[in-house]
């Protein structure tokens, strides 16, 4: 490392720690030694992105500079010009170069030791089961479905019991593949959006998780199929669940707010147990990615005419199976959706803004202020 | 390099962060076998199970592995805390630890007592490159991957190290780099480098070099190995890709590693050892030959302690022999592998048939036992009494009450 190169690295190391957003490459002043080694590129950078869109506070500042990105991928990187050109370890870098995504992976160890140190919220006080309710299963759609039976056992109406009526929710294809994409993401994590998806297109399968017939399948080989019903018009939902009150809608999330949600998935399994992870994902993540601006998924027009087909044949074999259908069973079948409306993939960029909204609002950053 | 273990007044620990594919297995199966030994020269080795520095590693580096990073929660930790409370001489080992980053080296350091009177000592176990390279893709090979052996060679060459697989290899074989990484922040006598022997070689001349750089020599230790991460040929190599292409999305990493890995590649296609041996191509010789000079210069110039030779890492000549293509292997030789790998897996199917039979049969014994208590004249009362009650409405609320008052819901009384 040459003495100045060092001296101005650290410099600018001192810089980031009180709010400066000036880029590497313009950075000119000097600065002495502030710790063990240098911060590696992409935490810097990520640090010089927080000051860009808000203050970060003096713990975040540290916690930044002290982290490491999980997983396999790029080491820490040296800054380009602050040490002498080595034959050894990976080429330095101007931190203004690195990908969007790098920077996300070191934002998504943050977010993810923020959720656990924030925990879920309170579970409610058990509700009194009313003997005298409407027995259901609600399967289908999980994204759909989630809420619903959150809100229901909520209310006293937990799902089964002798006699249930099995209730196989739905929407449009196109929709139904960005929830099971989602409610993944919530899970345990998954593959990339496209990485997803584009299998499923190249084959003839739906999802396991969206595919009604075989839910409704299943569920008539259990309990006979009088007791199925395929339920696509959601206001007929608290009708056949026995409750006058309406339901709670699907939480409408952006594109990227999932993709992050997915991300972090990832390093949370590191950090906790699958059935926490689900836990912290939906009970504390969730609730602070609703409402965040951005489109929300859409499969991409390469796509269209695999979702079309596959929609119809799904309508066709519920019809044919005899199965009761709540609302139009065309409601199966893709909605033009205006290009603006709807993204047809997460942007690397939009995460990234998303993960330092995030981090800036964090419950940590707030108790620190 | 002589570190005297007994009697050692000061806490010390050995940190032994890699390279993968020199003897790390062995290492560690030794040292985990004869950990009674080892404590009672007053030697630690924290280990409750043979793979406990492995999730520690993990733990410590956010890396997840197929599933097993959820039994790796919180590993690091404990083991710190072991090895803090251990006034004497510790031992942690694993191969991955190369792979550390700057700020996970340090709070690795940090946690195990650096600068708070621990002395920590970083032992690097090292071998040539030209034996290394063709290793590494075999590992990946037995972890799944389906990457060609030219792919992987070019992704490697590539001074870019964008790929996965590149920068991972350069991470746990870069030698000065993992150095820079592990000795950034302790005095070069406290790092120390012991070399693989040459091909050919005393077998257990490496031993001996373990032994001199942990402070093992004089102690009576078990060394016969149970566990060895053994080598494949190039047919038996090729047979694996082929299988992970084949079944690597219907089967889950839990199901892998004992039938592939395990199973096949380590208990079968191993004792192979007639095929044509996996080696680097002649063409990428002068590359890694004016790598393995630079690295050489660069660490004799470091001041380290050396155990063994540093001559060790620059790698014998290019095969005079063909050399044996694994993309291109004999279909011949590929279809041997296969019938041993088709006959080790009936086998293990017989010997599963036979294991769920005698499940099986003990299961049917309990049901039978389970079945003779209940016609015991007080069962069969009691299930008389049940059976009356439920028949009328005053009984129905007599078993309720009952029910209810003894805590439980079941039926089965």
């Amino acid at each position: 490392m040459t003495v100045d190169g060092e001296r101005r690295a650290w410099g600018w190391v001192a810089h980031l720690r009180e709010g400066g957003t000036t880029p590497w490459h313009e950075w000119t002043g000097a600065g002495v030694q502030g710790g063990a080694h240098l911060p590696g590129a992409q935490q810097l950078e990520l640090l010089r992105r927080l000051h860009l869109a808000g203050r970060a506070t003096p713990e975040l500042v540290e916690r930044v500079l002290g982290a490491s990105a999980p997983g396999r991928g790029t080491a820490d990187l040296e800054l380009v010009g602050a040490a002498e050109e080595s034959r050894f370890g990976p080429r330095p870098v101007d931190p203004a170069d690195l990908p969007e995504d790098e920077l996300t992976r070191v934002a998504t160890t943050l977010i993810a030791e923020d959720l656990v140190a924030a925990g879920t919220p309170e579970p409610r006080p058990a509700r009194y089961v009313r003997p005298w309710r409407t027995r259901y299963r609600l399967v289908g759609d999980p994204w759909l479905a989630d809420p619903v039976r959150e809100a229901l056992i909520g209310r006293g109406r937990p799902p089964g019991g002798r006699g249930s009526v099995v209730l196989v929710l739905g929407r449009d294809l196109s929709t139904m593949l960005a929830d099971a994409w989602t409610s993944r993401a919530f899970d345990d994590g998954c593959p990339p959006w496209r990485e997803w998806l584009d299998p499923f297109t190249a084959g003839t399968r739906v999802p396991p998780r969206v595919d009604l017939e075989r839910a409704a399948a299943t569920w008539a080989r259990r309990v006979g199929p009088g007791q199925v019903r395929v339920v696509l018009d959601p206001a007929a939902l608290p009708r056949l669940v026995g409750v006058r009150r309406s339901l709670p809608a699907p939480p409408l999330l952006a594109g990227d707010a999932v993709d992050l949600a997915r991300r972090v998935a990832g390093v949370l399994g590191l950090l906790v147990l699958p059935d926490r992870r689900a836990e912290l994902l939906r009970g504390t993540l969730l609730p602070r990615l609703v409402g965040v601006p951005g489109a929300p998924l859409a499969v991409p027009d390469e796509h269209s005419a695999w979702v079309t087909d596959r929609a119809a044949r799904m309508r066709d074999r519920l019809l044919r199976a005899g199965y009761p259908v709540h609302g139009d069973p065309d409601a199966l079948l893709p909605r033009p959706v205006a290009p603006a409306a709807a993204s047809t993939g997460p942007s690397d960029a939009g995460v990234l803004a998303l993960a330092v909204r995030l981090l800036l609002g964090s419950s940590r950053g707030e108790e620190a202020r | 390099m002589t570190l005297p273990m007994t009697g050692a007044p000061t806490r010390r620990v050995l940190l032994h962060v890699g390279t993968p594919k020199t003897g790390t297995s062995y290492l560690q199966d030794v040292l985990f076998r004869n950990r009674r030994t080892l404590h009672a020269a007053g030697i630690l080795y924290p280990a409750d199970r043979f793979d406990a520095h492995f999730l520690a590693a993990l733990d410590l580096m956010r890396l997840p592995w197929g599933g097993l990073e959820t039994e790796a929660i919180g590993a690091w930790d404990r083991l710190a805390e072991q090895v803090r409370a251990h006034r004497g001489t510790s031992v942690i080992s694993h191969e991955i630890l190369a792979a550390a980053s700057r700020s996970q080296v340090g709070r690795a350091l940090e946690s195990l007592g650096h600068g708070d009177g621990t002395e920590v000592h970083v032992v690097l176990s090292v071998r040539d490159l030209v034996r290394q390279i063709p290793a590494e893709w075999q590992e990946n090979v037995k972890h799944r991957s389906s990457i060609s052996y030219a792919k992987f060679l070019r992704q490697v060459q590539n001074p870019a190290r964008e790929s996965r697989i590149s920068s991972w290899f350069w991470s746990v074989q870069e030698i000065p780099d993992i150095l820079n990484r592990w000795g950034h922040d302790l005095p070069p006598e406290r790092i120390h480098l012991v070399t693989v022997p040459p091909p050919g070689g005393a077998r257990e001349l490496l031993w001996k070099r373990f032994s001199q750089a942990f402070g093992l020599d004089g102690l009576d230790l078990d060394l016969e190995a149970e566990r060895v991460n053994p080598s494949l040929g190039v047919p038996e190599t090729a047979l694996i890709r082929r299988i992970n292409r084949a079944a690597n999305r219907q089967l889950p990493p839990a199901d892998y590693r004992p039938l592939v890995r395990e199973l096949l590649a380590h208990q079968t296609l191993s004792q192979r050892t007639g095929s044509p041996r996996l080696r680097l191509p002649p063409d990428v010789h002068p590359w890694v030959r004016d790598l393995e000079d630079a690295w050489v210069t660069e660490i004799r110039d470091r001041g380290y302690d050396v155990v063994g030779d540093l001559d060790d890492l620059l790698g014998g000549p290019p095969p005079e022999a063909d050399w044996a293509d694994p993309d291109r292997p004999s279909e011949a030789q590929v279809a041997g592998a296969a019938v041993d790998a088709i006959k080790a897996l009936l086998l293990e199917n017989g010997r599963l048939q036979q294991e769920a039979a005698r499940v099986s049969g003990e299961l049917a014994q309990a049901h039978r036992d389970l079945e003779r208590s209940y016609l015991r004249p007080t069962y069969r009362l009691r299930a008389k009494l049940v059976r009356r009650l439920q028949a009328s409405r005053v009984g129905r609320g007599a078993l309720k009450a009952y029910r209810a008052a003894r805590g439980r819901n079941s039926r089965s009384a």
